[in-house]
């Protein structure tokens, strides 16, 4: 497709006004500033007195860990949220939008890391998608067409406006979406993880698009796990932390490592139990060089008698997906896994669950839990050969006692056995399925996220059963994405980043900022091109 | 302080949730109740044991084609091929002792499997192929039909013997007393055997679901199939045998309508599925899944039935009977949802 690099400039509408904006001389003015936002949700504070600005023509990284605040911050500046307190500053106006809706019309567009295009319309109709220019009752696809066409070509990219959505690859996919927030006469682009399913070519088409937009005086708001990457485009940075501001720095004038360090602060304070289960030499599982399509490769680590084992990195590194395929919920395309020196064979749960491996899932609700069904059913429901005799007929009597045998030695808060699981705090939920496990007679339990969502005193309980269970010879893996979580409770730690484990480390002679640095692929600190 | 309020918050949802599943209960129990109060009082004619015979006779069909529909929805599927399948099994059972001269016990064997055999491969296309439950059994409603109506050139299959209508119309503790005239005066008219079968099944599957291991997989697939996968059960034989019972139940339904007619009709049954769908609806099973109770899906086949026998006795036109019965799938669903709102 022919492109046409000088015709770019004043005739689409609405980058046109940005594009002719001086940017030296409105470079120090504020485009965006948010004071001492607030954002408070029943039982949480997702943000408090958090700071933020953003000037014309600049990159702005937000930086912190799952969980620091920084979606939600993100959702209140595109209206999705409104804030409990504090002030939004929009272009000298102080403003406050209740819905996307109303951003998007003062100029605020947002791209999220899940791309929101209709599959099956055409890269056009998507761009103009309920704002089609009309002829009549009909849409004028002549001029939807050449304004879509517009666009790209501003954009520089080489993407039919007539193709399938359908059709094209994530990169193309974004760049439609940063062609439809300009066709919406974007000044502040608002960008979630947007390399984070990149090729290195297709980062650096992007990063030549935002170098581009960055010239033509459009605010870009950049949120990314990858610091690597930010040298190249960043101008600020500021780091947020369990939902308060931390600091705001030029990049250049800092360093990757104090970024991080801001990031996962010094403080681990957390509440953790003395561990008392002693890690013996005894392997219990090993695992040798996993691997599956597209999602992790060449996994291998091993897991020993008495000892927790932690599994950190990055959400969508591939943890979750590695302990789903030794639990055969989801297929492995290569590999060995061995337990108490007998190699598996698992193709579902259910022989997972038969050789004594069980997987507590991330997301209790939708794959845990029948959540409309009593206590002591849900309690049962891996182990129904125990209470049942031998012509598949339910035993009840042994059926309630093994519920209360459960729900007593996990201090389970439930009016009864019969309680719908629905009705009962994160915590219960959680100790359910823990003691659905544990009256199976597993031998390793994967613990993905164990704590997410769950109050303070539960977790503390949570991770009291967990020392317990290793210390009787149970193996534990404990997938976390909260790091004083990770070096609070386990004996070592399995590092992962893009599908791969980038070290294994001994908790006690590591640290967050080591973590982080394994976890975001820059690994030792001799690796490093920063600091 | 925040846990005794959490504490009683959840005893009062809970109670209110106990009193809505009484009242759900109550609700159709009692509107039973009530048509029969209202029928007996218009007809003198509804509240005798040979109507109270004849309503049971009419609901049998209607209630063993619940039974199936309700675990194939408490699985979270459904089954529209019931009608058909019936129709076919019924014309496999008489073909096979008129055309072949098997005995009648094995003919209509031959029919029940057929219909089982059916469910197995509605079962297979929704485990195995993926197609979604509708889509599934919409094409076996099609197949079905059409092989009923090719195999039997779309002709009624009559001339089978009387011993093929002993089945659908012979009854057990019959008392007939031959006065002196010669002409038997009917003391009692027996329980008709498709009756008895209703109960008989009725109370096996209710048994099943309740009290077995299979019937615990049942519900545990239809309130969450990720959760019961990723607790060993065997989800896709779970759904599979829910297909073949509700199969297996239209062809013992077939054998039973076409043995009541001594005549086997490729047209039988059609729009059957709805009725079995609409009586375990009416008996508060879900669509969405993981709910539902035989003793309701059998109220809910003795509503639709008594409704249908009432307005006849007082010549409520079939038009208006229709109007009235979809009325109360609708009423009786949204109280259904009602009571899951929240």
């Amino acid at each position: 497709m022919e492109s046409r690099p000088t015709e770019h400039h004043g005739s689409v509408p609405g980058i046109a006004t940005t594009a002719t904006r001086g940017v030296p001389a409105s470079s120090t003015e504020f485009l965006l500033r948010l004071d001492n936002i607030s954002k408070e949700f029943p039982g949480v504070r997702a943000l408090s007195n958090v700071h933020f600005d953003l000037r014309r023509g600049e990159v702005h990284a937000v930086c912190g860990e799952n969980g620091a605040g920084k979606s939600t911050l993100m959702k209140i500046i595109s209206g999705v949220y409104q804030p409990s307190g504090g002030t939004i500053i929009y272009k000298g106006e102080e403003r406050q939008f209740s819905s996307t809706r109303e951003s998007e019309a003062a100029g605020i567009a947002i791209i999220h890391q899940e791309l929101n295009l209709v599959p099956h319309l055409s890269v056009a109709e998507n761009i103009y998608l309920a704002r089609e220019p009309r002829r009549g009752f009909l849409v004028d696809r002549k001029k939807l067409r050449a304004d879509a066409k517009r666009c790209l070509d501003r954009l520089g990219v080489d993407i039919n406006p007539d193709a399938p959505v359908r059709g094209l690859s994530v990169a193309q996919c974004q760049m439609v979406e940063i062609a439809k927030a300009l066709s919406l006469d974007a000044e502040v682009l608002i960008m979630d993880e947007p390399t984070s399913s990149l090729t290195e070519q297709e980062t650096r088409l992007l990063f030549k698009v935002i170098r581009d937009l960055k010239a033509s005086g459009v605010g870009i708001v950049y949120i990314s796990h990858r610091l690597d990457e930010m040298a190249e485009i960043v101008d600020r940075v500021t780091v947020l932390r369990d939902g308060r501001y931390i600091a705001t720095d030029d990049f250049g004038a800092t360093s990757i490592d104090a970024i991080v360090s801001k990031m996962v602060g010094r403080s681990l304070e957390e509440k953790f139990p003395d561990r008392t289960s002693v890690p013996s030499d005894e392997i219990i599982l090993s695992a040798e060089g996993l691997s599956r399509a597209g999602v992790f490769r060449n996994v291998s680590f091993t897991l020993r008698r008495g000892e927790i084992l932690g599994f950190a990195g990055l959400m969508g590194a591939g943890r979750t997906e590695v302990a789903r395929a030794i639990f055969g919920a989801d297929p492995l395309d290569a590999g060995k896994v061995t337990l108490h020196g007998q190699a598996l064979s698992i193709t579902s749960p259910r022989d997972a669950i038969a050789a004594g491996i069980a997987y507590l899932s991330e997301d209790r609700k939708a794959q845990g839990l029948a959540i409309k069904m009593p206590v002591d059913v849900n309690m049962t429901l891996a182990n129904m050969e125990a209470v049942s005799n031998r012509f598949g007929l339910i035993d009840f009597g042994k059926h309630a006692t093994a519920a209360k045998e459960y729900i007593d030695l996990l201090n389970i808060r439930t009016p009864s056995i019969k309680q719908p699981v629905r009705l009962l705090s994160g915590g219960n939920q959680q100790k359910i399925i823990i003691g659905k496990w544990l009256f199976r007679k597993s031998k390793v339990l994967f613990f993905d996220e164990p704590t997410r969502g769950i109050d303070v005193g539960a977790k503390l309980a949570i991770y009291r059963i967990m020392d317990e269970l290793a210390a009787e010879g149970i193996g534990v893996v404990l997938i976390s994405s909260e790091l004083p979580e990770i070096l609070g409770m386990t004996d070592r730690v399995a590092v992962f980043h893009q599908g791969r484990i980038t070290g294994v480390l001994e908790t006690k002679k590591t640290d967050q900022e080591e973590i982080m640095r394994y976890a975001s692929g820059y690994g030792r600190r001799d690796g490093e091109r920063h600091g | 302080m925040a846990e005794i309020t959490e504490v009683s918050k959840q005893k009062s949802v809970s109670l209110s949730d106990r009193q809505k599943d009484i009242i759900q209960k109550f609700a159709a129990l009692g509107s039973l109740f009530v048509l029969i109060a209202v029928f007996s009082f218009t007809s003198s004619a509804f509240f005798t044991i040979d109507n109270g015979m004849t309503v049971a006779l009419q609901v049998t069909s209607i209630a063993l084609l619940g039974i199936g529909a309700t675990c194939v929805i408490i699985t979270g599927g459904i089954d529209l091929s019931v009608g058909s399948v019936l129709a076919l099994s019924g014309v496999v059972a008489a073909l096979a002792v008129k055309d072949y001269g098997t005995p009648v016990w094995l003919g209509m064997m031959i029919g029940i499997l057929t219909g089982a055999i059916c469910g197995w491969i509605n079962g297979f296309v929704v485990t195995r192929l993926r197609l979604p439950p509708f889509i599934a059994t919409l094409g076996m409603m099609l197949i079905a039909r059409g092989v009923a109506l090719q195999i039997t050139g779309a002709r009624a299959v009559s001339g089978l013997g009387e011993s093929f209508g002993e089945l659908g119309n012979g009854s057990f503790l019959r008392v007939v007393n031959i006065g002196e005239d010669g002409f038997p005066t009917v003391v009692f008219p027996g329980i008709p055997y498709p009756v008895i079968l209703m109960v008989v099944i009725a109370v096996a599957v209710s048994f099943m679901l309740n009290r077995s291991v299979l019937g615990r997989h049942i519900y545990a697939v239809g309130s969450n199939p990720d959760a019961a996968r990723l607790s060993g059960v065997n989800v896709s034989r779970i759904v599979s045998f829910t297909y073949v019972l509700s199969g297996t139940l239209a062809g013992l339904t077939g054998c039973v309508l076409m043995s009541r007619l001594v005549t086997a009709q490729p047209n039988e049954g059609v729009m059957y599925e709805l009725d079995a769908i609409a009586s375990a609806v009416i008996g508060g099973t879900s669509l969405i899944g993981g709910v539902g109770t035989i003793s309701g899906t059998a109220i809910g086949a003795f509503v639709i039935g008594i409704l249908r026998n009432g307005l006849n006795m007082n010549g409520v036109s079939a038009f208006t009977q229709q109007i009235i019965i979809g009325l109360v799938i609708l009423v009786t669903v949204w109280i259904d949802q009602l009571r899951n709102r929240r």
